[in-house]
């Protein structure tokens, strides 16, 4: 019985490599040329990123992508062993009394995706979760320096009118590995409350001034918990009983958990969240290099930003980066550089359209067109002449104005700083309001519940797509996912076996057997010798 | 012919009454074997003693500049050369002390059932169960520890800590039973709850060990107890546990071993602190194997050479565990009849 089985899985194993040859031949991936192409960093970035790579898929693309952290993609990058890079941060940073060496490789920087870091929390006040906590900026720099320690501290109750904040103790949640989304949140500290920041430096141990830094300091015993990676904080905020926590974390991860998002108050005294509208309104203060013979070209000042005056600007908006390879050296050969520009065609074209379904905010026309531009330097690109016209991204129109800033609406009256507070609920958890005890707030107003939401409070990115024609507003880039998502479904009944997803059966039989056949035979050989 | 020959035996018998130079004519065969055993036998040492040099010398850019700090500094910046082991280390032991200290009893109780009380036939179903646990990878534990398993146990380490908190390395500071809005968040990413998931572990090795040397307990003694009137647990009292002391301590140590180095369950549920912090139901610790896989990828060359120093504190300590072990082992009654 037993050479019977055995008989049968080598049959089925032979046939499935067998097949994945077969099929292999008339794989895309071999026609076109491309090899498969890995890199690491940014988790900020990832869920945009992951989308862009399952869609590329199709073209036989294959970008394989670790989401270790920026500040490891960056000196996996600089040590040659990835073959490109996302971080939020450029190299030559100092960090403490380091600065990050740019590496001796040549590299270029290329905008990938816009968003805002957000202040996701789980909070309850007598069990009914909160899901419209308003923070001003110095509150949050007083909570993630352990100077504010409780919900119901004089400052969180003056910008939360409507709400009775309970007793309850703070637990802030922090990167614990070396991360783009702490250099942001850090450097927005460092920059608008630079006395707080910097005491609190102080008492952790670092050399003051302390400026932006990839590694949160921690002051052992301040109550502060620690998490590594993006999915990490987001997915420890997201426990049920974690109730008192807040994190820092790009909006997507608080979409993709169905929680709130603090809203943030910016230069004009309104209260905002963190939409792909506000993010973009909030960028349009940016500074970016552009001189082009700058190694640091098409980086980011962020001051302006912060301090953006627009009403609908979210102040906690910033840019994530591909770092690219220029020159071929190391690992890097044409064919992959071959595959990389591909890859970043894709995504700054039909790519970005996507970006505000995922909780990112698109790319506008300028960076897209300097993007473009960047790609060409990558050694063995196929440069190819993209009519930005045909890339549905939600920023461009005619005129060329930022179209998904200019159209982003108006914050309610509600959401004023003063005396009222909107019960309507932020990030993943849209669609559910929290009562406010003041008479002041406004319901519901489609606007905002339009703008931020639909995007799935429960469902997570997969149930967004059919969404998306109502939520961006114009109707062609609706059209234009809901083709690129027929094609994805579509080819994987025709061409989607191939020799990985062999590998994959193979790797999957091969476990199965070291589980269960190293007890079979001992129980079969102590069997035989007690005969 | 023959008899000449005699006469000549006889005739040195006579002459010298001593001893005959006794040679063994070794085959070839046995010289192959001899010669592959040995080799493996130095390979394995100097795979050891390698990687102790490396790590030794790639840590000596750092212990330079620590010195002697670097065993009693609890920090761990190495960029501002604020850098040491004290804190690493004693968190390692703890969670490695918590682990055994779930996983020793569990093991003991499960090999005794399976090689005394269970039912001849369910045996080697409940062995290979004890096995396959053993094979299920750690990341795996490590997820199901970080969003199964804390959710769960924080209700139990709030009523440790609360009926028990007057032992001090069971309070938990900045909890307070009487409120209800203190947040459960003091009692996640503990040592303790590391400890559990680690315990899981390293039960089914030291479970398999256990369980070998119970059931090569000698059988005439055994019903030499049963003949004196013993009960089944007297006589495992009086002869399978006994002879099976060298084993259940080498089982032990063998666990405490690979407890000391577990890497990634650990990384994924503790919140690292750098800061000696003996409560172990309160979140916060550090263990040196997870402060490697956390840190190695974004460090410098200074950094790298940092954890390397860390990684080997680790291997020196993880080394004598191993040798007490090896060596209570070869001592026992059990361990001195296997080899």
């Amino acid at each position: 019985m037993k050479s019977a089985t055995v008989r049968l899985a080598t049959t089925v194993i032979l046939t499935a490599i067998l097949a994945a040859l077969g099929m292999n031949a008339a794989s895309p991936a071999q026609a076109a040329g491309y090899v498969p192409i890995s890199g690491a960093g940014s988790t900020w970035s990832q869920n945009a990123l992951d989308q862009w790579r399952r869609n590329v898929d199709q073209f036989g693309i294959r970008v394989n992508y670790q989401g270790t952290g920026s500040s490891d993609g960056r000196n996996q990058f600089r040590n040659g062993t990835v073959d490109f890079a996302v971080t939020e941060i450029p190299y030559g940073l100092k960090d403490g009394s380091v600065i990050d060496q740019p590496p001796t490789r040549k590299y270029a920087y290329m905008p990938i995706v816009a968003g805002g870091t957000s202040l996701m929390y789980n909070l309850t006040i007598s069990g009914k979760r909160v899901t419209n906590l308003r923070l001003s900026g110095l509150t949050v720099a007083k909570i993630f320096t352990g100077t504010i320690k409780s919900w119901n501290d004089p400052a969180i109750k003056a910008d939360n009118p409507g709400l009775s904040m309970p007793s309850r103790r703070i637990v802030p949640v922090v990167r614990s590995d070396g991360s783009g989304t702490t250099a942001q949140m850090t450097s927005y500290l460092a920059k608008q409350y630079p006395s707080v920041w910097n005491s609190y430096c102080a008492k952790a141990g670092r050399s003051t001034p302390c400026g932006g830094t990839s590694t949160y300091p921690i002051v052992s015993g301040g109550g502060f918990t620690a998490q590594a990676g993006s999915l990490g904080v987001s997915g420890y905020v997201s426990q049920e009983q974690n109730v008192g926590t807040i994190t820092y974390v790009e909006y997507s991860y608080a979409l993709n958990t169905g929680y709130p998002v603090a809203k943030l108050l910016n230069k004009s005294g309104y209260y905002v969240e963190p939409t792909p509208n506000n993010t973009a309104v909030g960028l349009q203060g940016v500074k970016i290099n552009t001189n082009p013979s700058s190694s640091a070209y098409l980086t980011s000042d962020l001051t302006g930003v912060y301090n953006n005056s627009d009403r609908r600007a979210y102040p906690m908006s910033s840019y994530s980066y591909m770092v690219i390879p220029t020159k071929i050296e190391g690992t890097l050969n044409a064919n992959k550089g071959k595959t990389l520009g591909a890859f970043a065609y894709y995504f700054l074209c039909e790519g970005q359209r996507q970006a505000p379904v995922l909780g990112y905010s698109s790319l506008p026309l300028n960076l897209v067109q300097a993007g473009l531009a960047q790609v060409r330097r990558i050694p063995g690109v196929e440069a190819k002449t993209i009519d930005i016209k045909k890339c549905n991204n939600p920023t461009f129109s005619s005129d060329g104005k930022n179209l998904l800033a200019k159209n982003a609406p108006q914050p309610q009256s509600c959401d004023k700083q003063g005396s009222t507070q909107c019960a309507t609920g932020t990030g993943g958890a849209s669609k559910t309001s929290t009562s406010v005890s003041s008479s002041g707030s406004t319901s519901n107003s489609p606007t905002t519940g339009g703008s931020t939401g639909t995007t799935g409070t429960t469902g997570g990115t997969t149930t967004t797509t059919g969404g998306t024609g109502q939520t961006t507003g114009s109707g062609d880039s609706g059209q234009g996912i809901s083709t690129v998502n027929g094609t994805a479904v579509a080819l994987p009944v025709s061409n989607k076996w191939g020799l990985e997803q062999a590998a994959m059966v193979f790797a999957a039989i091969t476990l199965l057997v070291v589980l269960i056949a190293p007890p079979l035979v001992a129980r079969r050989l102590s069997a035989g010798t007690k005969k | 012919m023959t008899t000449t020959v005699v006469e000549n035996d006889v005739d040195n018998a006579l002459v010298a009454d001593q001893a005959r130079e006794i040679t063994t004519k070794v085959d070839r065969p046995d010289l192959i074997f001899r010669g592959i055993i040995r080799t493996s036998g130095i390979a394995v040492l100097t795979v050891m003693s390698l990687i102790g040099v490396f790590l030794a010398y790639r840590a000596g850019k750092a212990l330079n500049v620590a010195g002697w700090s670097f065993v009693t500094e609890q920090a761990w910046e190495p960029d501002s050369g604020k850098f040491g082991v004290a804190a690493i280390i004693v968190g390692t032991i703890l969670i490695a002390v918590v682990a055994i200290c779930i996983a020793v009893p569990l093991a003991i109780a499960v090999a005794l059932y399976i090689s005394e009380y269970a039912p001849r036939r369910l045996q080697s179903t409940f062995v290979s169960l004890v096995d396959l646990m053993a094979a299920v990878p750690s990341i795996v534990y490590g997820l199901w520890g970080l969003f199964f398993l804390q959710s769960n146990v924080t209700g139990v380490a709030r009523w440790i800590s609360t009926y028990f908190g007057w032992i001090p390395f069971l309070s938990v500071e900045g909890a307070d039973p009487t409120d209800p809005l203190s947040p459960s968040t003091v009692y996640t990413s503990s040592t303790f709850i590391a400890g559990i998931v680690v315990a899981l572990m390293v039960a089914p090795i030291i479970c398999s060990v256990m369980r070998e040397v119970f059931s090569q307990a000698p059988s005439g003694e055994r019903e030499g107890a049963y003949a004196l009137g013993s009960t089944k647990w007297g006589m495992i009292r009086t002869v399978v546990l006994p002879f099976g002391k060298g084993g259940m301590i080498g089982g032990t140590m063998l666990g405490l071993g690979r407890a000391l180095g577990e890497t990634i369950a650990v990384y994924l549920i503790i919140s690292p602190v750098f800061i000696i912090q003996p409560r172990i139901l309160e979140s916060g610790t550090s263990s040196v194997a997870s402060l490697i896989a956390l840190r190695y990828g974004e460090a410098t060359n200074f950094g790298t050479s940092a954890l390397m120093a860390a990684g080997l504190a680790l291997f020196l300590m993880t080394l004598v565990v191993n040798f007490i072990a090896s060596s209570v082992v070869a001592r026992s009654r059990s361990g001195a009849e296997s080899g």
